[in-house]
């Protein structure tokens, strides 16, 4: 089959984006040079964040084997944490052949018979699309059954990247979820987190701000989720998206069927935050709110240029080149400016036409904005004499064998560089990288290699 | 005497430890020198489990995907994409060979490797590796095979000193080495397929990502069929044996059901010194004494606690009669896939099963040893852990660990031991 055919039969003309950019919105990942995660992948991670709710995944080892337990998103849950645990259907051979529903529907049952959560998620994958199992009238029946939210999650693999299965598996929550609770009592200034997985508890790190200014978290999708609160979302004041761009998707279903208006917000860097928390405010219209939330922003920024001076003298004349997804791209070019980092290089291979408009209006105009990273990345860093690396999980070792210090910002990633005290966290982390005397050691010759031996140094004179 | 081996038939695995035939496959791959694994697949069977062993070996891993999307997987049978993958890659890429390996999707709609690969101008190796079948080990040996059977030519005469050494999945890289340099020692030129000591070993190389930078060479696993001797380690590797056999069916094959510990050890080197008439030398004979005084100091601790393990059943069964020589009582195995070897199971009660099933006989258990996910449930339940197995996220080195032979059993057992002392200690002081 030709590309352009099955380019063709995959294009969605009805995508907003599909004209400006020709892309549809599934990622086009030619063979072989693919390197993004699947649909799956991103819609299981998208909700595995809800912590009293059971993720089973309906297909074969792959796909749970290789991913449960790898995030550590914070919960304040404090039942038995679901997030951290795996459920599999784990489909063999004789469920290939003669379909796996009814083993579905025995270990819906099994897993809210034992562990009794507020709901369930159920995962489709290649397999059990491929096969054709009938997940929604599993899930319906056994929702029946046992009265608890069961929720089909139609994200197999194969149908795009992490991106598109991120944004399907917050559609299939939205759809079942929201709407079918009533909050107990609600506020004037209720918002809904949207597109937030609290990785590391990095929610935390601006959610108390908020609540101080006086702002209340409704409900969030999906860090340190609950069944109960995504039930009651429709009664927010305001949707914010916090940098995933593909979960404005159901910030518009909400919109138009409750009337929830939304923003984009960033908390990476103080800028950003400052800004986010300036725009969350000024969609109540409430000039005590404003002036709290004023009096907390030059707190916190107070706190944090104290916090960061010496970082500052440290990393002044610094280079970092960026290599992050979406609209993580410029947030995190903010926050390396905001802690005097000059940033030389970023990768735009998975920011949107808004993206790439920020990044120009952020970034002085030598600055590279990389197409293709994967080739593009270490010749850049070469060439700029850059410091830094800031990158996901799968160039890291790549990166540091080559002498290139390194900071992870992925999903996996172990540091914790949201908001105000993140900047800080960031600065912290980037002066140990660069000033680790082990890369030196790592580029140095062996005694074997080198063409002059100074013996010198090293003879111990008699007495 | 058979152990009874209980079958867990859940409907659902919940907290599994089971990992899957394309995910063996691919460290099968990354022990050939110059190869690059391409998995047949949507690109989550790729990006995951990339994902997957670079944070458990702390390595970058060379992998692609043919990355089937919802038109691929129904209008194309594999021929169009693993053709353009190829293509796709080549400028940035150039293995010596490519082991190209099917996963859940691709097998069960029914793309044929054989006729793909035919049709494509490039060296391959190729296996059927679904997803739905089988487990890790079995993903290992099956692309193990596919290079003997692919590759591998049928020799004109066999070497009496010349050895091939099938290790299973769960051996280290290190532990590989070691068993390679024993029989070196005993005057054998030596050959592993997979081969990770020298390419997950952890080691500073160059370009690692792009394509693998060690492993046993392609010319050398052409000519291996001259190799006299196959010694296979595990249940897992047997019908790989057998596949080398049908290429040189006048070698021996010496099959171990595992190398740790006293017997085991014993049970390798009586082999190596009939098959020789040598004897090991002087360090080996003096590791042996170093792990008996291991026995010793060890069993005070190990000697009095019961011992649940959770993985690979090669693996665990072979460490199982490594603690029980210290005395150590193992309450129960619980093995991810089923396997021969169970039925040899020293544990009072063997299954296959899940974490889910080992906490439900926590109480039984005083030492936890599983990987990375069975932390949190010795965690809850107070008990001590050590970990082994796949994933270990949370500490380095898994790479470097060497629990097998005198050498490494001696080690295995002080860290088994101290890690019992360590928490008696914290009990007391806390």
């Amino acid at each position: 089959m030709n590309k352009g055919a099955i380019e063709e039969l995959r294009n969605d003309t009805s995508c907003k984006h599909y004209n400006v950019s020709k892309k549809n919105c599934k990622g086009n990942e030619p063979p072989g040079l693919a390197t993004f995660g699947c649909a799956f992948e991103g819609a299981y991670f998208a909700l595995a964040p809800v912590s009293d709710a059971i993720h089973l995944v309906h297909g074969p080892m792959t796909c749970v084997g290789s991913t449960w337990e790898f995030r550590h998103v914070g919960t304040t849950y404090e039942g038995l944490d679901k997030t951290q645990m795996g459920f599999t259907t784990d489909i063999g051979e004789m469920d290939v052949i003669h379909g796996g529903e009814k083993k579905l529907a025995r270990a819906i049952d099994y897993a809210v018979d034992k562990y009794h959560p507020k709901g369930v998620f159920v995962y489709e994958t290649c397999m059990t699309a491929l096969i054709g199992d009938d997940i929604d009238a599993v899930c319906a029946a056994a929702e029946k059954h046992w009265n608890i939210p069961i929720i089909p999650v139609h994200a197999p693999g194969f149908i795009g990247t992490k991106n598109f299965g991120e944004r399907l598996g917050l559609e299939a929550a939205v759809d079942h979820l929201v709407g079918t609770q009533e909050p107990e009592y609600t506020t004037p200034y209720d918002i809904n987190l949207i597109g937030e997985h609290n990785i590391n508890g990095e929610m935390w790190l601006y959610t108390p701000i908020l609540e101080e200014i006086g702002i209340r978290i409704l409900s969030t999708f999906s860090g340190d989720g609950r069944i109960d609160k995504m039930r009651q979302a429709h009664r927010a004041r305001l949707n914010v998206v916090v940098c995933a761009k593909s979960s404005e998707a159901i910030c518009k279903l909400m919109e138009a069927k409750w009337g929830i208006p939304f923003i984009s917000a960033s908390f990476y860097g103080m800028r950003e935050a400052s800004d986010a928390i300036r725009r969350i405010c000024a969609q109540f219209n409430d000039p005590q709110l404003t002036a709290r939330a004023e009096e907390i922003i030059a707190r916190e920024e107070a706190r944090v240029r104290k916090a960061l001076e010496p970082y500052k003298i440290l990393l002044a004349g610094r280079k970092a080149v960026l290599n992050t997804g979406g609209n993580k791209s410029w947030a995190f070019a903010v926050a390396l400016q905001d802690i005097g980092i000059e940033v030389v290089g970023v990768s735009i291979r998975k920011s949107n036409e808004e993206d790439k408009a920020k990044l120009r209006s952020i970034l002085s105009p030598d600055a590279v904005l990389m197409e293709k990273p994967v080739v593009e990345q270490v010749p850049l860093i070469m060439n700029t004499k850059a410091d830094l690396l800031l990158a996901g999980g799968r160039s890291l070792y790549t990166a540091v064998k080559k002498g290139i210090p390194f900071i992870e910002i992925s999903q996996e990633k172990t540091g914790n560089y949201c908001s105000y005290s993140g900047l800080i966290n960031l600065a912290r982390d980037i002066v140990s990288s660069i000033n680790n005397p082990m890369f030196k050691l790592i580029g140095s010759e062996a005694p074997w290699e080198k063409k002059v031996i100074e013996l010198e140094q090293c003879l111990i004179k008699g007495a | 005497m058979k152990t009874n081996v209980i079958m867990k038939n859940k409907a659902v695995q919940v907290y599994p430890i089971k990992l899957s035939q394309p995910m063996g496959a691919t460290l099968a791959v990354l022990g050939v020198k110059g190869s690059l694994a391409l998995s047949h697949g949507a690109v989550g069977c790729s990006s995951l489990t990339k994902i997957f062993f670079t944070r458990h070996f702390c390595d970058p891993i060379a992998i692609r995907t043919t990355a089937v999307n919802e038109v691929t997987a129904i209008f194309d049978g594999g021929d169009g994409i693993v053709k353009e993958a190829i293509q796709n890659f080549l400028p940035r890429a150039k293995p010596e060979i490519i082991g190209l390996f099917s996963t859940g999707m691709t097998s069960a709609k029914g793309d044929d490797l054989k006729r793909i690969v035919s049709a494509i101008d490039y060296p391959i190796v190729y296996a059927d590796t679904p997803d739905f079948v089988g487990g890790l080990e079995s993903g290992w040996a099956k692309m193990a095979a596919a290079f003997i059977e692919q590759v591998t030519e049928s020799p004109k005469s066999i070497r009496s000193d010349k050895v091939l050494l099938l290790p299973h999945v769960s051996l280290h890289p290190l532990e590989v080495e070691g068993v390679k340099d024993l029989l070196t020692g005993f005057g054998f030129e030596v050959y592993a397929l997979p081969d990770l000591s020298e390419s997950l070993d952890g080691h500073l190389g160059v370009n690692q990502a792009s394509v693998c930078q060690g492993g046993i060479a392609m010319n050398d696993i052409r000519q291996l069929g001259s190799a006299g001797i196959v010694i296979s380690i595990g249940a897992s590797m047997l019908p790989v044996a057998e596949e080398f056999l049908k290429k040189s069916p006048h070698s021996v094959h010496i099959n171990l059901p595992g190398i740790m510990g006293l017997q085991a050890t014993d049970a390798l080197i009586e082999q190596l010194m009939h098959l020789t008439g040598k004897e090991p030398d002087r360090r080996v004979k003096h590791w042996r004494k170093r792990h008996q005084d291991a026995l010793i100091d060890s069993h005070f601790s190990i000697g009095r606690k019961r011992f649940i393990l959770a993985g690979e059943p090669d693996r665990i069964v072979d460490m199982a009669n490594c603690i029980a020589e210290a005395g150590g009582t193992i309450s129960a195995l619980v093995a991810s896939t089923p396997s021969k070897l169970l039925e040899r199971s020293v544990a009072q009660r063997t299954f296959v099963g899940d974490l889910e099933d080992v906490e439900g006989m926590i109480d039984d258990c005083d030492v936890l040893i599983s990987n990375y996910h069975g932390e949190r449930i010795a965690h809850r339940h107070g008990k001590v852990q050590v970990l082994r197995g796949f994933p270990i996220l949370e500490q380095i080195g898994v790479q470097l660990k060497v629990d097998t032979l005198y050498d490494g059993g001696t080690h295995f057992l002080v860290e088994v031991a101290n890690a019992i002392i360590t928490d008696h200690a914290h009990r007391q002081y806390h």
